[in-house]
């Protein structure tokens, strides 16, 4: 079976995207008593991005190149729990934490390494960023 | 028995004797729904300056914000400190309306505490100056002889701008279209520019452009005179028997705190209300005092959600609570 | 007072040490602020008001205003360097500023930043001299049917970012506009795609979406080899550390183009900055021998929207001036200070105090010449800060975009947004979407959607408004054109092919 090109997969959620909005301008007003409502405008790029995403589905053939992809998730994920752990311990210890996974997963450096450059870039940022300028930290 | 009873006034007792000496320890948070120089934003920091000039507070106060959501994401954050003494917000009259309308505004004034309303911003009605209309009946009679090709420019369609132009259509059997600009700016230019006929605009927003002949008030919402307006009719000078809708500014407190609390809280603000520097504020930007205690406030609040719940519902706006 | 003299009286007054020094001040604290993405003019110039009270206004104001147009110079620099736009206006000189990063030229990208924003902020001030008052006149006819055209205008440029594919491009910019629509509608109230949250209840900010999809969205990219330990060739040599005679004559056209589109998209209440870097850039292009090689590293491509978002800063103070009218979130400020100092902005507003409007006047040309001189040494200074290796430099970026969002909302779950769009740029990188529409439809969308129902409004339902009126029939018109151009380039092709 010929795999489908990434193009498909594309055309498809954009397709479902279209259908939600499509789908929820209908239960807002169209026309209202003095002009076009809430529905009006997601009414219609909603039917333009059906009408574009099922053109891309049938006639995209791009490649996508998925070599590595699996770092940037794991950096990303790295990421996405650093920002739910800033609640929890605050942003300097979420960022050197960040920072430490970065350094030691991502670029493979040695643990002494990624804990001094952390607690450096934690340390320059909450001088520049309160001490400095001002501004507050997350 | 009488030892509990004995036990439980003393708790009391020392209860009170402890809030009773409220005093503020440490920096005061004032929270505020827009961002650095908006219209919450600025009364906040001009009120910090005036509490702090005149001595008010043994305190120093911090202004921070917290914008998004009109308001609620505020309203939200205050809800969040319940019972923590060291945090005001000044709420403005989106915080009232917010909860009518959308269903994620789930604080409503009366879930936090109310401490004190300082200020009704009167408005004027507008119009470009070589406009045919002399008198605010002018206007609405032009509106009922061609129903719907008038135009107002103004905010949301839940702002006091729409809920005048819905008390006067309601009252003179005219018609006119309202068309919303997100920005006062934006409202002006198209006023002056022709292309809406009408506007309700803010005093000090207005001097300027009718000192230079640009535009002509034709009337009033307010319920006395302005010292800087004062050949232009009230709206009910003018012959129409409305409520002049206020604008509202005041301030409130996060829900659970001690009656002392409150109580400390009010005083502060009513002495603020007293001093010279308060009231050279309100006379340069053309505010009025609306000074409410905290009782006066919450009933002040359930009258005016109430009212606006009718007026909105008959504009067409969805109402969710 | 006459032109002249004003001029000469204001420059009187600017020179003077003490406003000299203010005028460095603001320059100085608006490149940093500029920098920082996220942070922008407004928040500082609200937190500077306080201050301001000490001092005397005119000196007060020299100082915003700098701040104001430095910050315009400042973003660039994150934009060329990292693909993290520091303001909203630097987003257009991401495309072309990074591309020629990555081939070396940071320092030229940033030189030639710095060169047109020079002459476009200078002739800005001059547009400002000269032609307020007629300028403003022509600002108040333009409405809502206009701000469509323009709008619209706009909007067709996206067949220009396009690339190779224009189905992809038009899809990337619907996305665009459907998150513009998250949020509480203007006209009715009705919350749209808020998913209940209320966090949503004001829509999502571009500067979220912005850093996410272009910034993180490039380090997720990098991310996927370990071997770059450096993230971007540094520049040697003179020739890549500062723009090349030959960039300043590729440049010619850029300079007029991104000046001139600026500074009359900034005297509109309501046209901002990215408007135009986004029309500039796209005029740029259109007129361009080189047109395929745009978002690649072409000089130009650098040249105009950092041209336009600078004379932008001249053309909004217009309408502030010369009506009292605030043309943007900066200028709202503006005139909210100059409320505080017990001025009233209006139509009478120049000619009741010509000083503090001259000394303004002389204070820009300084310090546009102050900001030229103060950036175009300290760019062989940044492009340096490519020497840092990845695995220092990246955390940063996070670190930094994350800082950047928060102050510019206060709100954790904004951050967690930018995680989501982060997630998204990378997503659209793999699968070949450009991002450049998306932002573009998010920037106009709620504009496009506003100005349509205004108009709408207006004319109590009739479209006929929008080709009535003169000015919008002819820049819809133009839209038309630009969106039909793929269509006649193929012709072309075709015809060429059959000639050949």
């Amino acid at each position: 079976m010929r795999v489908k090109s990434p193009d498909f997969w594309s055309g498809l959620a954009l397709a479902a995207l279209g259908g939600y909005i499509v789908y929820t301008a209908r239960g807002w007003e169209y026309l209202g008593q003095d002009g076009p409502g809430p529905g009006f405008f997601p009414l219609w790029y909603g039917i333009v991005m059906l009408v574009l995403s099922a053109i891309l589905v049938l006639t995209g053939k791009s490649e996508a190149s998925w070599k590595g992809a699996g770092r940037a998730f794991a950096a990303w994920a790295a990421f996405a729990v650093s920002v739910a752990l800033i609640k929890l311990l605050g942003f300097l210890i979420a960022f050197a934490a960040l920072t430490f996974f970065i350094v030691t997963v991502m670029y493979r450096r040695p643990p002494v390494t990624a804990a001094l450059v952390a607690a450096g870039v934690a340390a320059g940022f909450y001088v520049v960023f309160p001490l400095a300028l001002g501004v507050a930290l997350p | 028995m009488a030892p509990k009873i004995a036990f439980l006034i003393g708790l009391t007792l020392a209860g009170t004797a402890f809030a009773q000496g409220f005093k503020p320890t440490r920096p005061i948070e004032v929270v505020v729904h827009t961002g650095p120089g908006g219209g919450s934003d600025l009364l906040a920091r001009s009120v910090v300056a005036i509490i702090e000039k005149e001595k008010l507070l043994p305190v120093r106060m911090q202004v921070v914000n917290k914008p998004g959501g009109g308001g609620t994401v505020a309203a939200s954050y205050l809800a969040e400190k319940a019972g923590e003494p060291h945090t005001i917000g000044f709420f403005t009259g989106v915080w009232l309306t917010g909860p009518l309308t959308s269903a994620e505004a789930k604080v409503t004034l009366r879930d936090l505490t109310p401490i004190a309303r300082l200020v009704l911003e009167p408005a004027l009605i507008a119009v470009k100056a070589d406009a045919p209309f002399k008198s605010l009946s002018d206007f609405t009679s032009a509106a009922k002889e061609k129903p719907g090709q008038l135009k107002q420019s103004g905010g949301s369609v839940t702002s006091r701008d729409n809920v005048v132009r819905q008390l006067l259509q309601r009252a003179s059997g005219g018609r006119w279209v309202f068309i919303s600009f997100p920005g006062g700016g934006e409202r002006i230019a198209a006023l002056l520019g022709g292309h809406v006929n009408m506007m309700v605009i803010e005093p000090a927003e207005a001097g300027e452009h009718i000192r230079a002949g640009n535009m002509r008030v034709l009337a009033q919402v307010s319920d006395r005179r302005l010292a800087a307006f004062p050949n232009v009719p009230t709206l009910k000078e003018a012959g129409f028997d409305v409520p002049a809708v206020p604008q509202v500014r005041g301030v409130v407190a996060p829900p659970g705190i001690p009656a002392a609390n409150v109580a400390y809280w009010e005083d502060v603000f009513r002495k603020l209300t007293r001093t010279a520097s308060w009231k050279k504020y309100l006379e340069d930007n053309q505010f009025e005092d609306g000074y409410q205690n905290a009782a006066e406030l919450a009933k002040f609040y359930d009258d005016f959600t109430g009212t606006m719940r009718g007026i909105l519902q008959e504009a067409g706006v969805k109402i969710v609570r | 007072m006459d032109v002249l003299a004003g001029l000469m009286h204001g420059f009187a007054l600017a020179l003077q040490p003490a406003n000299l020094l203010w005028c460095f001040v603001g320059c100085a604290l608006g490149t940093i602020v500029g920098i920082m993405p996220g942070l922008g003019p407004p928040a500082t110039i609200a937190m500077l008001l306080p201050l301001t009270f000490l001092m005397n206004p005119a000196s007060a104001m020299i100082m915003l205003a700098g701040i104001y147009y430095g910050a315009k110079y400042g973003g660039s620099t994150t934009s060329i360097l990292l693909n993290v736009p520091g303001e909203s206006a630097s987003i257009v000189t991401c495309l072309d500023g990074y591309q020629m990063a990555k081939k070396g030229r940071a320092g030229a990208a940033l030189g030639i930043a710095a060169i047109a924003s020079f002459v476009a902020g200078t002739v800005g001030v001059l547009g400002l001299m000269f032609i307020a008052p007629p300028l403003a006149r022509f600002a108040l006819a333009f409405s809502s049917p206009e701000y469509f055209a323009l709008m619209s205008l706009g909007l067709a440029m996206v067949v220009l970012l396009a690339g190779h594919s224009i189905v992809k491009a038009l899809l990337a910019m619907l996305v665009g506009l459907w998150i513009s629509s998250i949020g509480t509608d203007l006209f009715s109230s009705t919350s749209r795609f808020t998913f209940g949250r209320m966090e949503l209840l004001s829509g999502i900010d571009f500067v979220v979406v912005a850093i996410g999809v272009f910034a993180l969205g490039e380090v997720l990219g990098n991310l996927e080899a370990i071997e770059k330990s450096q993230l971007l060739p540094v520049p040697k040599g003179l020739r890549n550390l500062l723009p090349t005679v030959q960039d300043l004559k590729d440049s010619r056209f850029a300079f007029a183009n991104g000046s001139i589109v600026g500074f009359l998209v900034g005297v509109l209440p309501g046209g901002g900055s990215t408007i135009a870097s986004f029309i500039s850039y796209g005029i740029e292009k259109a007129v361009s021998k080189r047109p395929e090689q745009f978002g690649h590293g072409v000089v130009e491509g650098v040249a105009a929207p950092e041209g336009a978002n600078n004379s932008e800063t001249g053309g909004a103070l217009v309408p502030l001036l010369t009506l009292g009218i605030p043309g943007s979130g900066t200028t709202a400020i503006l005139l909210a200070a100059l409320v505080l100092w017990g001025f009233k902005p209006g139509p009478l507003f120049i000619s009741e105090n010509p000083s503090l409007f001259w000394s303004l006047v002389a204070s820009m040309y300084i310090g546009n010449l102050m900001l030229l001189v103060l950036n175009l040494p300290l760019v062989p200074l940044f492009a340096q800060v490519l020497r840092t290796p990845a695995y220092v430099l990246y955390p940063v970026i996070f670190g930094v975009s994350m800082v950047g969002v928060y102050s510019v909302s206060g709100s954790v779950f904004d951050i967690g947004l930018l995680a989501g769009f982060g997630l998204l740029g990378y997503g659209m990188r793999k699968l070949d979407f450009p991002s450049a529409p998306l932002i573009l439809g998010l920037v106009l969308g709620g504009a496009l959607e506003r100005a349509l129902r205004q108009s709408l409004m207006m004319s109590e339902g009739s479209l006929s408004i929008l080709v009535a009126r003169p000015i919008s029939a002819v820049m819809l018109s133009l839209a038309v054109l630009v969106l039909l151009m793929p269509v006649f380039s193929r012709i072309n092709a075709w015809r060429q092919k059959l000639l050949s």
